[in-house]
């Protein structure tokens, strides 16, 4: 009789290591799929690209109209060359507006340029956030922010 | 993670001691208390020294070593064990010592390293410490079921393949984080094959013959098979080209060949995997008693301490504690246990590679991905040699097999790993250098 208990309870306990085992196993699972998951999500964040600008209007043609421009992090706009987006446009200065990419949203600050950078019309005097959908016009080229 | 721990090994000591004594008592559990104490303790260490490297390697690890080490206090303990200052150790108890060095010493490699340049800048210092064990092996070597693996010096034996396994890592990764660039770059044409300028590629030939040395040197395949994948893998890392990867497999296809037909011991341990039943009491005893045993352990196992019934005062599978470790879990704790010990060493790998991933720099990923590699196809290769997919070759299970300098290696590595991935997830190159 005493046997049978014992047989019985050592059965338990075995299936209970197994169990326990398998148990561990499952949080491990668990902390890996987390850990994959947030990684992808930082990812998608990273990757599937900030935003872009489409050019509406570009008397010059440079930037050409209607393409759009996939950002980086930080942009700088204007007439020298070594911009990132490089404007051909006699109203736009060497050194126009930064376009930047901070924390969760865009930013536009002008960099004291000749004729000012308008964001949807209004002429901006300090770094202004910017919606995905806003327009922004430097010198005579017209631009929308895009997701 | 390490809180269940504390429950599982215990647990899987008493549950053995029942099955074997029969009588409804846990059993002495001082064993299983050391190594969960010893465990939270490393952890605790890492917790305090302000350590952020992966959270889950010390965890895995854990469990991996103590699905291992209730096997190993399972098994009849006067098979192995060390007499120390007139101590005398049993099996569990070694394993449970080796269990403390290692993890000593994957606390000074992971706290300790602060900056990986001694490893780096002297690399080829390294290779020549590793060529040196090699010769001191061919030289001093003691031979063991036809393989030359250990260095005795007076009490002390050790394999030196465990730190040249190390030390080739350090110097491939040093190596290719300074030449990818060239070997990926440059090319020369031969046929179809489009390869690397010749002097870019003497290294990776020394490094070729050097694990082919091995198998002459060491008598030792399952080495020598674990050194040339270590080696393909971090080279197709490191280039992306797989034309690397098909040469070094043709080239050792054609090295294993001349192996075949040059070396008895490796002829035997081929026919023994075409057909181990056609020697069964002698040549193919090992390999046949250990499918027995995935055999008689079939889906959910014969149950804790209720395998293996030796015969004639003697375990039926020679070098169980070793090689064979794996059949002695499948046959207690069935497939289901054998998965699960395998789903954990996945995990390891896959934490190692993910460490690799988030490296600050090419040297660390590319050490990250040769230490992982390396774990990863050791458990491979013996797991695949005792279900009998390859011919088996006599190297040890990381963290679950019985033997000290397998043990302290394998901690090592994870050392350097969580050395690695803490160097990454502090900020900057500057501030990890600090003081």
């Amino acid at each position: 009789m005493t046997g049978e208990i014992l047989r019985v309870l050592l059965l338990v306990l075995q299936l209970g290591f197994v169990a326990l085992l398998y148990l561990i196993l499952l949080g491990f699972a668990r902390s890996l799929l987390r850990d994959l998951r947030s990684a992808e999500q930082a990812q998608l964040a990273s990757q599937a690209g900030l935003g872009r600008l489409a050019v509406l209007e570009s008397p010059e043609d440079v930037p050409p109209q209607g393409r759009t421009i996939s950002l980086g992090p930080i942009n700088s706009i204007g007439r020298n060359v070594n911009n990132t987006i490089f404007v051909e446009d006699d109203f736009v200065s060497a050194n126009h507006a930064m376009l930047t990419f901070r924390g969760r949203s865009w930013f536009v600050e002008d960099q004291g340029s000749t004729n000012g950078t308008y964001v949807n019309g209004h002429r901006i005097d300090r770094p202004v956030a910017l919606s995905y959908g806003d327009e922004l016009t430097i010198g005579r080229v017209r631009m929308r922010l895009e997701r | 993670m390490l809180l269940p721990l504390a429950l599982l090994v215990p647990l899987g000591f008493s549950v053995s001691h029942i099955a074997q004594s029969g009588a409804a008592d846990p059993g002495p559990l001082g064993l299983a208390a050391i190594y969960v104490v010893m465990m939270l303790a490393a952890h605790f260490v890492l917790v305090l020294a302000g350590h952020r490297g992966d959270p889950l390697l010390l965890p895995l690890v854990a469990t991996i070593g103590g699905i291992g080490l209730v096997m190993l206090n399972r098994l009849p303990q006067g098979l192995r064990g060390t007499g120390l200052f007139g101590l005398e150790l049993g099996m569990a108890e070694t394993q449970l010592l080796w269990f403390g060095i290692g993890l000593a010493a994957m606390l000074v490699v992971a706290v300790g390293l602060h900056d990986d340049g001694f490893l780096r800048h002297y690399k080829y210092t390294w290779a020549l410490g590793g060529a040196a064990l090699l010769v001191l092996t061919f030289l001093f070597g003691v031979e063991e079921n036809g393989a030359r693996l250990w260095i005795a010096a007076g009490p002390v034996r050790f394999q030196p393949g465990e730190a040249i396994k190390i030390v080739l890592v350090v110097f491939i990764a040093g190596y290719l984080a300074e030449k990818r660039a060239l070997l990926t770059g440059a090319t020369m044409r031969i046929g179809f094959l489009k390869i690397p300028p010749v002097p870019y590629l003497l290294p990776m030939i020394a490094i070729f013959v050097m694990v082919m040395l091995i198998v002459v040197v060491m008598r030792d395949l399952g080495t020598a098979l674990l050194f040339l994948g270590i080696f393909l893998t971090m080279l197709f890392v490191a280039t992306g080209r797989r034309s690397y990867v098909l040469l070094g497999i043709l080239l050792f296809v054609a090295g294993s060949s001349v192996a075949y037909n040059l070396f008895d011991h490796v002829r035997i341990r081929v026919n023994n995997w075409i057909d181990p039943f056609a020697d069964v009491s002698d040549a193919g005893y090992q390999t046949v008693q250990a499918l027995y045993a995935f055999g008689r352990g079939g889906l959910f196992g014969e149950g804790l301490g209720q395998g293996l019934p030796t015969i004639a005062g003697r375990l039926p599978i020679p070098a169980l504690e070793t090689d064979f470790i794996f059949a002695a879990v499948a046959e207690e704790l069935g497939l289901i246990g054998a998965f699960a010990v395998l789903a954990l060493a996945l995990a390891l790998v896959f934490r190692g590679l993910r460490v690799a991933m988030l490296a600050r720099d090419d040297f660390s990923a590319m050490l990250a991905v040769g230490l992982t590699t390396s774990l990863g196809l050791q458990t491979l290769i013996i797991v695949a040699g005792n279900v009998k997919l390859i011919p088996l070759t006599g190297i040890t299970f990381p963290f679950v097999s019985y033997g000290g300098s397998s043990l302290l290696a394998s901690f090592v590595v994870v050392g350097l790993l969580l050395s690695i991935s803490h160097r990454s997830s502090v900020a900057g190159p500057d501030e990890a250098r600090a003081p």
